[in-house]
């Protein structure tokens, strides 16, 4: 890592470091552009952000596009609120319902082991929109079509096995002794896994709640089947469904309205960031 | 655990159990919520279900396979998703790739700060990166043609979504932008975990520059370059929210993916039978797939 302070500066090593500072400026530049210009955008007049030849900064800064979510027609609040709780919802549920399946694919030995553990992975690829008509007149049966729950159903069916993977790769680094030594003090299984094992993978648990809450909110095809009235939407969808009428020449209402879908998204990321690494790479391996 | 089960043979055989009982509500929650549903798209693809139809829905046999074949836009449908598929994923694996490489000796804050910068992409949802890069494709008013207008590369504002050539391009360059982030993520941890001993002996053999990279770091990032694209692959084959919010498939059925092809004979025409007939085409293609991807993961 540190290699590059250790040689006496020599001109060819100079001119390759302006070279490699050049390089990543233009890769900040690539990575970064839009999100200025969504942010910009949303400070325009819905004229300016409208214009033939684009300002480059707002030079009307105004709020009013915010200020047009909460007043306006649309339901926003109700809207981000919707994604928000069943996000949430979806990220506590498959967790709880995955860790005891992590820990038993990572811990316990019996024969289907193997078997189960490629499942899970192969549940991960099937296209989403292949379950989605047996999905939906299972939901339609169910009558959870059009609710948060039916919601959550679907968006847990989706997250579920990858969070079992992550979880599994969590528990794997957590030393068996000390389980042993709960064992010894007279803890039974389910207590081993709830006072011992989550407290230490708790930084796992939250990496994995993120990526399944993260998924969810990046989903779209499931709300926009499942749920059939407008003031139950999702952001996502309500900006796919809406878009056509109230945003359709207002670009500065719509990337205000973007700007405060990606936000929690944005927190939710950077504050895993690095255990998500961990997860990833060693949840994303295969063979048991 | 259970030990109800005489045992004839190894002694193993008799103290391992079929499965744990902690497995069972991810198993029982995956069986109802996709093993039931998997099921039934296999039975309903075999039948001429229309939700809409006036006669009740009929068993058919071969009947919505036998139409598949002769159906030219699922054809396109599927190149379309192939050539979405792999071209953004190898480019963004690329461009991932030499981000890694590139801020590899970055070190200290400077380099957190950049990493978490070029990591921002991610994190922006999917139908957000749809509209922004819509609003920055316009015609008449994009920011994308006003700067190639202004450095003199184009001499009129192109329609980028709108021609039937470029859309699936632009389409790809937006999915590129969201997912080299990740390649980025991966590779770069997999260049850290390389050991510092490789690195050293390689550099008194006299390795440098391009023959250090090539020979010494990629054979370490094989792993990691073939997990991740799997994961991108299967993700981008169900891509929905990006073609969706940017194009609906159009025009024409130029940027139509398998995935909006399925969505549109299932919610639009209601095409139940059909649609699921498609549907286990393709999860038949990927599951092939995949297998032969695990296959290479596997070999050394």
């Amino acid at each position: 890592m540190a290699v590059a302070m250790g040689h006496p500066a020599r001109p060819a090593r100079r001119a390759s470091q302006a070279v490699q500072a050049v390089a990543i400026g233009l890769a900040l530049l690539w990575s970064l552009a839009p999100l200025y210009w969504m942010l910009a955008t949303s400070f325009k007049t819905e004229l300016e952000a409208a214009r033939l030849a684009p300002t480059a900064w707002p030079h009307d800064l105004t709020f009013a596009n915010y200020r047009g979510l909460f007043t306006g027609e649309l339901p926003f609040p109700a809207f981000f609120l919707n994604t928000l709780i069943t996000c949430l919802a979806t990220a506590i549920v498959a967790v709880i319902i995955a860790t005891p399946a992590a820990y038993a694919l990572s811990r316990a030995r019996f024969r289907l082991r193997g078997t189960i553990a490629y499942a899970m992975l192969v549940f991960r690829m099937l296209p989403l929109v292949v379950l989605l008509a047996p999905l939906y007149l299972l939901l339609l049966h169910a009558k959870l079509l059009d609710t948060h729950t039916g919601l959550v159903v679907g968006f847990v069916t989706f997250g579920l096995p990858f969070a079992v993977w992550m979880l599994k790769s969590f528990i794997d680094a957590v030393p068996i002794e000390i389980e042993e030594a709960a064992r010894v003090d007279g803890y039974t299984r389910f207590q081993i896994v709830r006072k011992v094992v989550v407290p230490l993978i708790l930084p796992g648990l939250l990496t994995t709640a993120t990526f399944v809450f993260m998924e969810a909110w990046n989903n779209l095809i499931y709300p926009l089947t499942f749920v059939t009235t407008l003031d139950k939407q999702t952001l996502p969808a309500a900006l796919v469904l809406t878009f056509t009428g109230q945003f359709k020449t207002d670009w500065g209402g719509m990337m205000a309205a973007a700007t405060l879908t990606t936000l929690p998204l944005m927190i939710a990321f950077f504050a895993v960031q690095r255990s998500m690494v961990r997860g990833l790479t060693s949840g994303a391996v295969a063979g048991a | 655990m259970t030990n109800g089960v005489a045992s004839r043979s190894a002694r193993d055989a008799e103290r391992v159990p079929w499965i744990d009982a902690m497995v069972l509500p991810s198993a029982a929650v995956l069986a109802m919520v996709v093993g039931y549903p998997v099921v039934y798209t296999l039975l309903l693809s075999a039948q001429d279900y229309n939700l809409l139809g006036t006669t009740p829905e009929r068993f058919v046999g071969g009947g919505n396979y036998r139409k598949l074949i002769d159906d030219a836009t699922f054809w396109l449908s599927l190149s379309n998703t192939a050539i979405y598929t792999f071209g953004s994923v190898a480019i963004a694996a690329l461009l991932g790739l030499a981000l890694a490489l590139l801020t590899e000796n970055v070190g200290g804050r400077r380099g957190r700060a950049v990493r978490a910068l070029l990591l921002t992409p991610w994190a922006v949802p999917f139908v957000v990166v749809a509209f922004l890069f819509r609003y920055m494709y316009l015609q008449n008013g994009g920011v994308i043609n006003a700067l190639l207008l202004a450095a003199g590369i184009v001499e009129r504002p192109i329609s980028w979504l709108n021609v039937s050539s470029l859309a699936l391009p632009a389409v790809m360059v937006t999915n590129v932008w969201t997912m080299t982030p990740f390649f980025f993520l991966l590779l770069a941890a997999a260049l850290a975990a390389i050991p510092n001993e490789v690195i050293e002996s390689a550099r008194v053999d006299r390795a440098r520059g391009a023959s250090l990279i090539f020979s010494i770091k990629l054979p370490f990032l094989r792993n990691a370059l073939l997990v991740s694209s799997l994961l991108m692959i299967i993700a981008n084959f169900n891509d929905f929210a990006k073609i969706w919010a940017m194009t609906q498939g159009g025009p024409g059925y130029s940027t139509t993916t398998l995935v909006v092809y399925v969505y549109r004979q299932a919610f639009e025409n209601f095409e139940i039978g059909y649609a699921s007939a498609i549907g286990v085409v393709w999860l038949l293609l990927l599951l092939a797939f995949a297998v032969a991807y695990l296959r290479v993961l596997r070999m050394k």
